[in-house]
This record gives C-alpha cells, structure tokens and sequence, in this order.
C-alpha cells in the first residue's frame, strides 16, 4: 500500500519540474494535457467504472467553458469565484439530461448523450445575443495574479487538476465507486442486492460532469476564448480516444492517454494539417493491437511494475457482443 | 401564409428528407443486421459525391455523363466499402460496442482526410443537362427540376429495398439477421459472408446518395460530418434496421426541417435533437424497430 502512490508523487514532481525545462510552447501543450486528462478522468468515471460510453461529455465540458467565460466576459467575475459555478452549472445541466440518459444502456446511452450534447451544441451554437453563436466568445483573460506568462497559469491548472484528480480518486475508491464497478459488472445482481442502480448511475454521472465542468472552466482564460466546438460530438470524442489510448480500466489511463494524445497533436499539427488522418491511424491501431491501452499493455508485460497503480479493474466484458 | 408557399416547403422537405433516407438506409440496414453503427457513414457518402464529380468529368461532353456518373459513385464506394470491410470491419465484429464505434470513428476522420488528400480543398461543381436546369411548377409552386428526379429516386431506391427484403431469398436472410444473428447462424448460413454483403450494400446506397447530391449544390468538405448526425437522428427516430422506419424517420426529420426553419429558424436542428432524445427515452427501438434483439 506504501508503493500505491509513489507513481503518482512521481508524475506530479514531474509535472513541476518540466515547465523550467521545456520552451513556452511546450508549457502551452503541458498545460492542456492537464485540463485534457481532468476532462478524460471525469470522462472515464462514467466509461471505465461505469462500463457506459457516453458520447457527448464535451457538453459538460462547454457549459463549464462556458459559464466561466461568460461570467468573466459580462460580470467581470472572477475566476476563483467562477470554478464553483462552472462545476454547478455542468452538474446542473447533467442532471437533468443525465436523469434520461441512465434509464439506457449501451449503444442507446451513447446516442442519447450524443444527442443531448449535440442539443447543447445546437442551442450555444444559435443563441447568438447570450453566448456569441459561432464566434464564440473573446477577451477572457486569466486573473491579474497569474500574470500574462504561461508558466503561473500553467501552475494554476497544476493545482486545480490536481486538486480534481484526488477528489475523483476519492470518490472511484469509495464504496461508492465500487458500487459502480458492481453495476458496471453486473448492473442486474447489484439491483437484487438492493442497490437504487439508476440513482447511482445519475449521481455518477452528475459527479464525472462537474468535474468535466471544472476542466471546461479551465479552458477558457487558457485559451482566452470558448468557442461553440468545445460542445460537439467531435469534441466528445477526445475523451473517449484520450482514455482508450492510455487504458479505461486503471485510473491514470486516461491522463496518460492525455498526455499521449496532446503531445502527439501538437507535434503532428505542426507540420501537417493532415492530424485528423493521423489520429485515425493511431486509434485503429490501438483497438486492433492493445486493447487495453498503453497502461493494459504495460500490465500485461510487466504485472509487478503496474500492481501498485491501481484503479477501475478489468471488466468481465459485459456489454461484449455476441455474433 | 398561403397554401402555395406552404406547399413549397412541404416539396422542399420531402427533397431533403429523400436525400436524408438514402444516406440512412444503408446506416439503418448496416446497424440492424451487424450491430455497428458506422460513423464512416457519411464520410463514403461524401466519397461517393466526389466519385460522382469524377466520372462526370471524365465523361464530359456525352449526354449520359450526368446520368451514368451516379450510380457509378454508387459502385465506387461500394468497392471501398467492400474492402474496408474485408480489412477492417471484420476484425472487429466480436469487439466491445466502444471498440467497434471507434474503429468506424477513425475510419470516418481517415476517408475525410483521404478526401481531400485525393480531391483537394476545391469545391466541385457538375453542370447540369438542359432539361433539369429550370424549375418546374406543381401547383403553382416552384420547384428544381432536379428534386424531381431526387424524389424519383428515392421512391425507385426504397421500392427497390422493400422487394429485396420481402421477395428474395437473400433479402429475408437479411431480416432474419436483423431479428436474431445466432439463429441465422445456426441454421447454417455463413454470417460473415452475409456481412459482408450488406455492408457493401449499404455504402452502395451511400455512395448513390452522394452522387445524387452533387447536382444540387457543389461537393464540399466537411459536408459528411453536418449529414452524419442528422442520419443518426433518422435512424433512432425511424428504428435501427426498419426500412419503413427511416423512411418515415427520414421524411419527419425533412419535413420538421422544412417547416421549423419558417417561423424559427434557429431551433430547427434544437428541435430535431429533442425528439430523437424523445423517441430514445419513450421507445429506444424507435418507432418502427423492434426491441428484441441478440
């Protein structure tokens, strides 16, 4: 139990040190594989412990974008004060909609997320006199504290994903967590042993939307705009890469699979337009070669090295197809 | 509003829910038989609009170009759905549903960049043949030409399926298939044979739908990733595998297209989504479909 957490502690010197070593450009991509891995962690609460794919979590993500820059842009609120607000709004909005989409499983679930977070989309995308339409959103710049260089909001986003991953740690180490690991097993069996499934899986989903929320918020003075793309299902579908390709079944899969993906974006996308292309290669090649991710392949090849960083657990497959 | 205007509308929603059905018929018939919902959908779809462009150039200057171009896409993309389906697809039939839905993801943003990689960033534009470049008027109300032979088309491509599936011994394989694939199985036909046929099938009808489209506007990139969702709409509306079902889906999602944009344009698509996310949580299987499925 001692050695559980060496590999996070590691991760996070890591995470301090490379800002001093790496150009601002790297600080720039350093910083969105951090807000990126809260968002494919949050992502992953409803995907790896849950056992749903939801396919429009990018919704979450935008209302809190959105909200925070909102806020910021029109009230002049500021930022610290906008955090809270931006994990209330997306858990609000998700429990409404998350209230319908736990009543499906499987394929239904993900087109009805697909579908609400393309409904998000629509209605950000044309309300033009409250959120700009499709020009999004300009000017919303980080608190005066953090200054205008990258590596002070690079440290913010440091503390606040940090601060994030713990929380979600907690919460998918609790009874409650395993709980979902029970539903996602065998959603039938859990019922029977008196378990309210559909209340757990709302709750779950509302508690992976804030946090996505919480990413979102982060995003905006990053950026120093939000636009209406952050909502749709494409955007929805870097989480879902972002966590196959790190490993759905540990909970640091999907901040890997961030980190990997990030990097590889902003590598590739610098000198080819062709990044879509690339991407696609990638992915298909890691569902047809390492099923289980990067971290599922380091567990397979080297069992001692990954037997301290533990987290969902491998599924027993339900929801598998049969032919 | 007089009722010629009113009428108009309702011509120009049927035009786009015909468009709509020929890209969902072959998503519906994909999903229904092998269970994968294929993101790559509309990607072979837009493959087929630039086949189409093609042929039509190759060809210029003979009076059937614009004709034969069509289901020449049609038979293009076929062949590019065969393979990938020979390469790719049938890896995976065993795989989890997110694996599945990735595969066909990847594939989708893979053709997208291979589109433009092949045809470039330029739109493409086909001239039409005289006889379809003025309007015509049904009752007063103007209409191009062209959606005439759209609607035709439509009518010629669902009339074709409902004869398949109902008279053909293959066509009821295929509806057996959609009903239960173990017991297809077991009786002794071989499932990824037939698979493979429907696959292909449905991006035939992809890749027809795309040539169809080309003479109503010029191809453009990035016009599959609009169409996709609105065919994902269809579909859960109508029923996965019911081909009543996305023909009525394809016509309501037209129609409610259409009208909406009259006196709310902004929530023509808000509208649409609240009633696919209506029809998933009253009736998953859709209005058509049927909710037994192995």
């Amino acid at each position: 139990m001692k050695n559980r957490y060496l590999f996070a502690v590691i991760l996070f010197l890591l995470a301090i040190v490379l800002p001093f070593v790496v150009t601002e450009f790297w600080v720039h991509v350093l910083t969105e594989i951090l807000i990126l891995a809260l968002f494919a962690a949050s992502f992953n609460m409803i995907f790896g412990y849950m056992g749903q794919l939801s396919f429009g979590h990018a919704a979450y993500y935008g209302v809190g974008a959105y909200t925070t820059g909102l806020l910021m842009v029109k009230a002049n609120v500021p930022m610290l004060v906008c955090l809270p607000l931006s994990m209330f709004s997306a858990g609000l909005c998700a429990a409404v909609l998350g209230y319908f989409c736990v009543k499906l499983r499987g394929i239904y679930f993900a087109i009805l997320t697909m579908a609400f977070g393309q409904l998000v989309y629509y209605i950000i995308f044309q309300w033009y006199s409250f959120t700009g339409g499709d020009n999004g959103l300009q000017g919303i710049v980080p608190p005066d504290f953090l200054g205008r260089a990258a590596n002070p909001y690079y440290f913010f986003t440091l503390i606040v994903v940090t601060v994030g991953l713990i929380a979600l740690w907690i919460i998918s180490e609790s009874p409650f967590g395993y709980t979902m690991r029970a539903i996602r097993d065998n959603a039938e069996r859990t019922e029977f042993i008196g378990i309210n499934v559909q209340r757990y899986m709302h709750l779950n989903f509302i508690i992976a939307a804030v946090f996505a929320g919480l990413a979102g918020a982060l995003w905006g003075p990053f950026n120093r705009s939000v636009a209406p793309d952050l909502t749709n299902w494409q955007h929805s579908g870097m989480p879902v890469f972002m966590t196959v390709i790190g490993g759905p079944f540990s909970f640091l899969g999907p901040l890997f699979g961030s980190a990997i993906y990030t990097f590889l974006m902003a590598l590739v996308t610098s000198f080819t337009e062709y990044w879509p292309l690339v991407s696609g290669v990638i992915i298909i090649l890691v569902v047809l070669l390492m099923p289980g991710g990067l971290l599922g392949l380091l567990n397979e090849k080297f069992p001692s090295l990954m037997r301290k960083v533990t987290g969902a657990g491998e599924t027993n497959g339900q929801g598998r197809q049969e032919l | 509003m007089d009722i010629t205007s009113l009428f108009a509308q309702f011509l120009s929603g049927l035009t786009y829910g015909t468009i709509l059905f020929l890209v969902a018929a072959g998503l519906s018939l994909i999903f229904g038989v092998m269970n994968i919902l294929n993101f790559a959908h509309a990607a072979l779809w837009l493959m087929g609009a630039y086949f189409s462009w093609t042929f039509w150039s190759l060809m210029q200057g003979n009076s059937f170009a614009f004709w034969l171009s069509i289901p020449l896409a049609g038979f293009a993309a076929a062949a590019v759905g065969w393979l990938i389906e020979v390469v790719l697809i049938k890896r995976i039939y065993k795989r989890e549903l997110y694996e599945q839905l990735l595969i066909t993801y990847s594939l989708a943003l893979i053709l997208s960049d291979t589109i433009k990689l092949t045809w470039g960033v330029t739109n493409k534009l086909v001239v039409r043949p005289e006889m379809i470049q003025k309007p015509v008027f049904i009752f007063g109300a103007p209409l191009d030409s062209y959606f005439l032979f759209v609607i035709a088309a439509g009518a010629v491509v669902a009339t074709g399926l409902w004869w398949f599936l109902k008279y053909t011994r293959y066509g009821h394989i295929v509806k057996a298939a959609v009903f239960s694939r173990e017991m297809v199985g077991a009786l002794g036909i071989p499932i990824p044979r037939i698979f493979t046929w429907v696959f292909t099938l449905g991006i035939f009808l992809a890749g027809f739908a795309g040539g169809i489209q080309v003479p109503i506007g010029s191809v453009t990139l990035g016009m599959d990733t609009a169409i996709i969702i609105q065919a994902f709409c269809v579909v859960v509306i109508g029923g996965f595998g019911s081909l009543l079902g996305t023909l009525v889906g394809s016509l309501i999602v037209g129609e409610v297209m259409s009208f909406t944009i009259l006196f709310w344009p902004e929530g023509a698509m808000v509208l649409i989504f609240i009633i696919t996310a209506a029809i998933l949580i009253v009736r998953p299987w859709g209005l058509f479909g049927t909710p037994m499925r192995t």
